[in-house]
């Protein structure tokens, strides 16, 4: 099995609340990830791809258009559909990039898709596929 | 869904040949689990920094594994020994089962990787 590994970056804000609940709830979940007015994060993407040879200027070209190009420099919450009510924390972020790139890679296989949100916290999603 | 917060501490050890050995320890702790669907997170990251301090920094850091902790009176510590101490520490402190794997880098160069 040979695995390829390409990394990407952006720079977004967010706000973990639900607009549902109210702040001091938020506040008592999210801590000062709550804060209404959002705070911002350099986030790094590690792409596993499998089943690939010569594919990486595809993947980056679509990487830039529905990944790059709908996150780098907004506020999550207000600028992005998909955020409007879901909460744009690592796990769902993740999912996001997960769930818009997995048919568009074809024929390459997403495997993972790891997000970096500060050099202290990291997660990696793998689809409905048993954690390795 | 795997989640991972890294900390760095700083200790020492005498290893067998009564060499000593001083560090700066990078350890990764990694949980797996599913995404709470209410919040949107497997795990508070506050209740996981908690766990990491008390079980590792506040017993390790800026001490000598052999003569600041109880853990190593009968056998020499060795970084995959020290690895496996910290993975059954914070095993014991954590939700049954959410842990999936400590890193523990001694250096840049060496990692010991420990997985359930």
């Amino acid at each position: 099995m040979t695995r390829v590994i390409r990394r990407y970056a952006f720079s977004a804000a967010h706000v973990l609340a639900r607009p549902d609940w109210d702040e001091a709830r938020n506040r008592a979940v999210y801590g000062k990830c709550a804060n209404p007015s959002g705070h911002g994060h350099n986030y790094r993407i590690e792409l596993t791809l499998e089943g690939t040879s010569d594919a990486g200027e595809a993947v980056d070209a679509i990487v830039g258009e529905r990944v790059l190009g709908e996150l780098h420099d907004r506020f999550l919450n207000q600028d992005v559909r998909d955020f409007e009510r879901v909460v744009p924390t690592a796990e769902n972020i993740a999912r996001y990039i997960w769930d818009t790139l997995r048919v568009a890679v074809a024929p390459a296989r997403l495997a993972c898709v790891r997000l970096v949100e500060t050099s202290n916290n990291s997660v990696e999603y793998f689809g409905s596929e048993p954690t390795p | 869904m795997l989640i991972t917060r890294r900390l760095e501490f700083s200790a020492s050890y005498r290893d067998r040949k009564g060499a000593t050995h001083g560090h700066n320890w990078e350890l990764e702790v990694t949980l797996s689990g599913p995404v709470d669907a209410e919040t949107g997170m497997v795990i508070d990251l506050k209740d996981l920094k908690e766990v990491m301090e008390r079980e590792v920094e506040a017993r390790f850091d800026h001490r000598s594994l052999n003569d600041d902790t109880p853990y190593f009176r009968e056998r020499a510590p060795t970084p995959e020994g020290f690895a496996e101490l910290i993975f059954g520490l914070l095993d014991a402190a954590l939700p049954k089962g959410v842990l999936h794997r400590i890193r523990l880098s001694p250096t840049d160069d060496v990692t010991i990787e420990v997985q359930r």
